[in-house]
């Protein structure tokens, strides 16, 4: 058993003639917590689809817990601990919050009471508790993205991605869902992020993985990264060859 | 008296109503037409199980009560089955078929099930109606069914009078009613909801969308084809254009509509409006103006869409919220989200 | 072998007509991702409307083509904005608005029953300057107000479709049509978009209206048979897809017409059904449909 929990070497995705992510390699090590960052259009987002069973890697291999999980559909991922949030929210905007944590929480019950009861719990770890019976489709957009980790969290994942879970927040609230993330992690949940806000990004991850282009072209501690030239560059426009 | 007791005294209320108006209706005219009435809630809520759960829009269920009612008929007319053996045999038939069509189109976008349902009714009614028999199997064409009279017995699902015929369906709807409050509330029902609200992110929970769906579909059809042999027992006659036709599936799909598709009473209700306005209008105004009935049924249904488009039940069960608040005095009686 | 090649030549010119139903059918569905149940109802109107014109004026059924049109795009547009844009408003955080459709259906009711109702369930036609005129072709004999309509159909397709492409209305249509929120933060009013194009649809059924009525019978239930099978056509073609409407229009009227040749009228419908079901399973996005339609 390696300390790894993700594993990705030579990842690949061609659309059409189009490649989206070319020849990454990545790990996440258990317990850790990773930020994904590059320029828009960069590849983040296929990166996560590929990783979530969204669609099958062209090239390369997606090892999870040390298995390869290369075309397995989400639904089967998510059996496997691997839980993941979208960046465009998607509640069951017709149902309640605790509906909607339930429908995560049935993963590992069959049982009403106790997917009730687990919900319940998580919706106290996030401080949901008080939306419990909105309907889903009224909440404002912070509550919709903390409700968005919630159903990912009842499903009891070992590792979780966030796929921009801060866009779209106030200042405010980009610091409670730091502290909720942090907490997931004291909570032994590894976490994979994908995020714009460099703010969130430093005070978050112990190690940052930039790419540009689909390719990887930084990677370190959140300090050492953003002095690294290439993201720089890559950010601020400039030189692309330099990637 | 608490809301619980409150809801379970109405609940008991309305069950022994539904089972003691026969004692007041006992003219047959008006018996057939409340048979009729909970025959149309019980195809509904057959239809709701897949059609109000699984968020698809399914417009060709009268193919699955055709096949329910040539199964049973013919295996009882050439082979000597009894009706209620029939009536199994052709509810699973019936699911298989609901799977054949669930498997290629619930991976698309739903306009592509919706169309293939309707074609796929309507291609088998004309093919049933271009058959007279199919190998050893009398089908009979366009001329349909007629299932002889026989010693009126229980194993021969043939009655005296119509009264055992209101309380088989009527047991009939009890019984697909408990089975969706049973569904609405255990995981499948919490995963098809997801599945039909929001398919990517319910399968990122876990949720194997189409499956659940073809699950619900299995379902859907299988009660939906129990009630064609009621259906072929009760009239002791039937035809494809009559049984198998695109008006009985798209007003199963429109009750569901009006009294609210998702929800448990929904179709109950659904079938208590526009049964009666459907045979009244029918009765009284087929004969000054043809169509005027149709064009209300039409109005109607655009109506409660444009205002209600959820339906007739969430409003309704608003005003008995609020009623029941008062009864049992409690300020706050919004209890366990349902 | 004559009869085969004319049942071929009669089979694609009613194929075009089917295909000119399904155009509007398919421009709705690709920009509003609703399927519009009223359609043959909206045929149906589009007959009446030629047919009455033509009926009490005497003009020239072409002539008609001038008027009848206009008149269904507005018909199409306030219906679109009156009736179908409420529904759509109170639905719009679903994806795929299922009650829109059910209320599509109940215009269908409303509108079949009131032609019912005001002009009686009887067949009518009326004789026009070109009814029975045909030209031959060789052997083989063409039927002029048939051969026109084709002519027409593919007009008609092949404008809607440098409509789409070469005008401004066009490409918010197209641009509605791939993404309703981006085209909504673009500045495009998604509901005006769904009028021009709830309008659009009903003005080519307003065209093929006018060219039935030479050669076909109107009653208030004809717009079944054409619904049916415009249904069929579009999943055949790809829904949205205009190329994929006339050719799946085509295809239909071919099989329809050349296999009557061989077996009872009745069957071939069976035959059509069962080669949609064919087509369902071996390639369901149709000949020129997307193949993740979501």
């Amino acid at each position: 058993m390696s300390a790894n929990i993700l594993e990705i070497t030579t990842l690949t995705k061609h659309f059409g003639g189009l490649t989206a992510v070319s020849a990454l390699d990545l790990h996440i090590e258990k317990g850790e917590i990773l930020a994904l960052i590059g320029p828009n259009g960069a590849g983040k987002s296929t990166v996560f689809n590929l990783v979530a069973g969204v669609y099958p890697p062209s090239e390369g291999t997606i090892r999870f817990k040390d298995a390869v999980i290369n075309g397995r559909k989400p639904w089967d991922l998510c059996k496997l601990g691997l839980a993941r949030t979208f960046q465009i929210v998607k509640p069951f905007a017709s149902k309640t919050v605790l509906y909607n944590v339930m429908v995560g929480a049935f993963l590992h019950t069959n049982s009403t009471a106790k997917a009730r009861e687990k919900a319940e719990e998580v919706m106290a770890v996030l401080g949901l508790e008080h939306l419990r019976d909105r309907l889903a489709g009224s909440l404002t957009i912070a509550d919709r993205k903390r409700l968005e980790i919630g159903k990912a969290l009842a499903t009891n994942p070992e590792l979780l991605l966030l796929d921009e879970v801060m866009a779209g927040l106030r200042p405010t609230e980009v610091d409670d869902m730091i502290a909720v993330i942090r907490g997931l992690r004291d909570r032994g949940v590894t976490v994979f992020v994908i995020e714009h806000i460099m703010r969130a990004v430093m005070a978050l991850s112990d190690r940052v993985a930039v790419i540009h282009f689909g390719q990887k072209i930084a990677e370190g501690t959140p300090e050492a990264v953003t002095r690294d030239e290439n993201v720089i560059k890559a950010y601020l426009g400039g030189d692309y060859d330099a990637a | 008296m608490s809301r619980k007791q409150l809801d379970a005294t109405l609940m008991t209320v309305a069950a022994l109503v539904a089972f003691g108006l026969p004692l007041v209706v006992t003219s047959p005219t008006y018996l057939q037409i409340l048979i009729l009435l909970f025959f149309y809630a019980y195809l509904t809520t057959s239809w709701n199980l897949v059609g109000g759960f699984a968020g698809v829009l399914p417009l060709g269920h009268s193919v699955f009560v055709g096949i329910g009612a040539y199964t049973s008929t013919i295996l009882t007319l050439q082979y000597g089955v009894s009706p209620w053996i029939g009536m199994l045999v052709g509810g699973v038939l019936a699911a298989l078929v609901g799977v054949v069509i669930g498997l290629p189109t619930f991976r698309m976008r739903g306009a592509y099930f919706c169309l293939c349902t309707i074609a796929f009714a309507e291609g088998i009614r004309v093919m049933v109606e271009n058959i007279d028999s199919l190998g050893p199997l009398k089908v009979n064409g366009p001329r349909g069914l007629l299932i002889p009279l026989k010693d009126p017995s229980f194993w021969h699902y043939q009655f005296m009078s119509k009264l055992p015929y209101y309380y088989i369906i009527l047991v009939m709807l009890l019984i697909v009613l408990t089975l969706t409050w049973f569904i609405s509330r255990s995981k499948i029902g919490y995963y098809l909801a997801a599945g039909g609200e929001e398919p990517e992110a319910a399968a990122a929970l876990g949720v194997n969308v189409a499956n659940c769906k073809l699950l619900s579909m299995a379902l859907s059809c299988f009660f939906t084809a129990l009630a064609g042999t009621f259906y072929a027992q009760l009239m002791l006659y039937f035809y494809p254009k009559g049984l198998m036709g695109l008006d009985l599936s798209f007003e199963i799909a429109f009750i569901a509509l009006i009294g609210g598709r998702g929800t448990i009473a929904g179709p109950v209700i659904g079938a208590l409006v526009l049964r009666p306005l459907n045979e009244f209008t029918r009765i009284y105004l087929s004969d000054m103006l043809p169509g005027l009935h149709l064009v209300i049924f039409g109005l109607i249904l655009i109506l409660v869409m444009l205002y209600k488009p959820q339906g007739l039940t969430a409003p309704l069960s608003a005003v008995y919220d609020k009623l029941a608040r008062k009864i049992t005095r409690e300020p706050n009686a919004k209890g366990v989200a349902a | 072998m004559t009869a085969v090649i004319q049942a071929t030549l009669n089979g694609i010119m009613m194929g075009a007509m089917y295909g000119l139903t399904a155009l509007g059918l398919t421009l709705i569905f690709g920009v509003m991702k609703v399927v519009n149940f009223a359609h043959g109802s909206l045929l149906m109107v589009g007959m009446f409307s030629a047919y009455w014109l033509i009926k009490l004026t005497g003009i020239h059924p072409y002539l008609a083509l001038l008027i009848v049109p206009p008149i269904l795009y507005f018909f199409g547009y306030y219906l679109q904005d009156l009736v179908i844009k409420p529904v759509f408003r109170a639905e719009r955080q679903v994806r795929e608005p299922l009650t829109v459709i059910i209320v599509t259906t109940g215009v269908w009711y409303v509108l079949d029953n009131l032609a019912l109702m005001l002009f009686g369930a009887e067949y009518r036609t009326v004789r026009t300057a070109i009814s029975n005129k045909s030209f031959a072709l060789g052997s083989f004999i063409v039927s002029i107000p048939k051969f026109s309509g084709f002519v027409i159909a593919v007009a008609t397709a092949v404008g809607l479709a440098l409509f789409m492409r070469k005008t401004k209305i066009g490409m918010a249509l197209r641009a509605t049509s791939l993404d309703r929120e981006a085209a909504n933060l673009m500045g495009i009013d998604q509901y005006k978009v769904y009028n021009i194009a709830f309008g659009l649809g009903t003005a080519i059924a307003g065209i093929a209206g006018c060219v039935l009525i030479p050669f076909y019978y109107v009653y208030p239930s004809v717009g079944v048979v054409f619904d049916i099978r415009a249904f069929i056509i579009v999943v055949l073609g790809g829904l949205g897809s205009i190329p994929g409407a006339l050719l799946g229009g085509l295809v239909i009227g071919l099989i329809e017409s050349v296999f009557s040749q061989f077996m009872a009228s009745t069957w071939t419908e069976a035959i059509i059904y069962a080669i949609f079901l064919i087509i369902l399973f071996v390639k369901p996005s149709g000949f020129f449909g997307n193949k993740q339609d979501w």
